[in-house]
């Protein structure tokens, strides 16, 4: 996704631009595919930082529609109904308007009321989008600003889901980014799925003559003095740019630049990753009293966001069910998702040979649904009629995400590492995207905007 | 070419930017930004469309020439004279 909105802007103002990808289709994290006549988005649960009316119609989601000339409405947006976070007996509940998200903060943690408005004025002072923004631990300021340990923690749990790279932390620029995006913007889901983002960007590089490469991988960039000279691809055809923009990740980039195999720093590397594991199932959501978008959950009072010892770990995790969107489409539906995603261990996915590999995929659907009905309403009760309205299961691991991304650990968010400025060590080679601390879809693109609008278009 | 039809030149440029914007009561001596929702990115786009559709360039320290309309034309009129006659 930031490559090709990178490459979109580029193309538009006139460079020649050429776009390298090692898979047959487009989009990433953010790509789709079909599986038994059914079409599914690989990551797509939210498209977050939807310009509802309470965020003043500011959002950098319209920012990115702007800079790649997409028509916002033409992304078909619908909005949640209702989500929430759950730790044990504790819920918050919010939607796209912001002063409902207060209000259950402050029914919930009345005697946080003056902090948290004070938290939201910090955030507010905090100039995250800067380049030169300081790294600061979230959760050691939200242990500061809150005298109930809970309420930090359980705003935690969607911004780390939906953005970080470290494990048990979140450094506070990505958070406040992320607090916007998911709280004070929302969050919605295009009526055609990633396509309606994707095919757009694909169609307009196509009418500006930039040529795609699909299925071929680049495997070293090779240097001179500090410059990037040629690109070389898996099946050794060679390239050479003027720039270059890398949107594989930090780590894997300076794999491409090293002749020789050094183990990459280990504070370079992510460790968290995810399995997540799709039901489709017959009828509405609604028909076994389901009605919300997301659903946060943690097991515990302290949010644990690692990467498990076992496979997976289901005591916190995400569960989404699309068909919660208020897409008129959806009352229509004869069939639904429900999608549930925990945190995985890539070691032991890696290691797991086929049939051993399908055996435990199939142990942990089973587990990791079980867990999601405890945080459903009449989740439990309805288990035999969900499994029997169940039509197909689909599971990704942290394997798949590593053959999506090419991520080293099947890492979901990069390194903990950034370069927000999209520097490199070689002077006409940039980073995009995850790496670049721009998490997400609408990060991605605008990750990638703004690494060629500031780095190649911007008149010197 | 004169003034009008230079404002009339940036503000085609900012219905393709910002084709969500309403520009029909857009106040020449006003700053654009106190009347559009335009950004920093959105100027730049201006700059560049610029460039790319007429051939002007704007260098970065004169971007404030760009605040209004009215200074659009002050500034970019003999740009524009400038480029007609080459
Ligand atoms: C399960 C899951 C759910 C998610 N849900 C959401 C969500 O609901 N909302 C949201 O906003 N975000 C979501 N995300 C995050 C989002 O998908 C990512 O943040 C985003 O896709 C990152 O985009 P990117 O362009 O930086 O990188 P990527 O999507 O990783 O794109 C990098 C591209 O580079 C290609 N590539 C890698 N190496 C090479 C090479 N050597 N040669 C050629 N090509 C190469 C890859 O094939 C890929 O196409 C989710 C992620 C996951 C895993």
């Amino acid at each position: 996704m930031s490559g090709l909105s990178a490459a979109l802007r580029l193309a538009m103002f006139g460079k020649n631009v050429l776009v390298l990808e090692k898979h047959y289709v487009v989009g990433g994290l953010n790509s789709f595919y079909a599986r038994k006549g059914r079409k599914f988005d690989v990551g797509l649960h939210a498209v977050t930082n939807f310009p509802s009316p309470s965020s003043g119609k500011t959002s950098p989601l319209l920012r990115a529609c702007r800079q790649l000339r997409i028509p916002f409405e033409s992304l078909n947006l619908y909005e949640q109904s209702r989500s929430r976070i759950s730790f044990e007996d504790k819920h918050i509940r919010f939607n796209n308007e912001f002063s409902f998200f207060l209000n259950e903060i402050y029914e919930n943690f009345p005697k946080e009321k003056d902090r948290f408005r004070n938290f939201l004025q910090k955030m507010e002072d905090f100039d995250a989008y800067s380049i030169n923004v300081p790294d600061l631990s979230t959760r050691s300021i939200l242990k500061e600003a809150f005298a109930e340990p809970l309420l930090g923690e359980m705003l935690l749990c969607p911004t780390s889901y939906y953005g970080s790279a470290q494990e048990n932390d979140i450094d506070f620029a990505t958070f406040t980014m992320l607090f916007d995006a998911i709280f004070k913007q929302g969050l919605a889901r295009p009526s055609h799925g990633i396509r309606a983002i994707l095919d757009p960007l694909v169609q307009k590089l196509d009418e500006m003559g930039v040529k795609r490469l699909m299925n071929n991988a680049v495997k070293k960039i090779k240097t001179y003095n500090g410059k990037a000279t040629e690109i070389v691809m898996d099946n050794e055809d060679t390239y050479t740019a003027d720039h270059i923009i890398s949107t594989c990740g930090l780590v894997e980039t300076e794999e491409l630049l090293t002749k020789k195999k050094t183990p990459p720093k280990e504070n370079k590397m992510g460790n968290f990753s995810v399995i997540e594991t799709i039901s489709v199932f017959k009828g509405k959501p609604t028909d076994f009293g389901w009605d919300e978008t997301v659903i946060f959950y943690n097991d515990d009072q302290e949010f644990r966001y690692e990467k498990p010892k076992e496979s997976m770990d289901s005591t916190s995790g995400v569960i989404c069910i699309p068909e919660n969107y208020q897409d008129p489409h959806n009352q229509k539906v004869d069939e639904s998702r429900l999608r549930i995603t925990n945190p995985a261990n890539f070691d032991k996915w890696d290691s797991l040979e086929e049939p051993a590999y399908i055996a435990e995929k199939a142990r942990c659907e089973t587990v990791m649904l079980q867990k999601a009905l405890e945080y459903l309403p009449k989740g439990q009760i309805q288990k035999k009629d969900f499994s029997d309205a169940t039509l197909l299961k689909d599971t990704f691991t942290p394997r798949t995400i590593k053959k999506y991304t090419n991520h080293a650990n099947g890492a979901l968010y990069g390194s903990p590492v950034k370069s927000r400025s999209g520097s490199s060590q070689i002077k006409n080679l940039y980073l995009a995207g995850t790496d670049q601390g721009y998490i997400g879809i609408v990060g991605a693109m605008l990750g990638g905007i703004a690494v060629a609008n500031n780095r190649i278009l911007r008149p010197a | 070419m004169n003034k009008d039809k230079v404002k009339q030149i940036v503000l085609d440029i900012i219905s393709e930017i910002a084709p969500d914007e309403d520009l029909s009561d857009v106040k020449p001596e006003i700053r654009l930004r106190d009347q559009l929702d335009l950004d920093s990115m959105d100027f730049l786009d201006i700059v560049m469309e610029l460039r790319k559709q007429h051939g002007i360039d704007v260098p970065e320290a004169e971007y404030r020439q760009l605040e209004s309309l009215d200074s659009c034309g002050n500034y970019l009129l003999p740009k524009f004279e400038a480029g007609a006659a080459a």
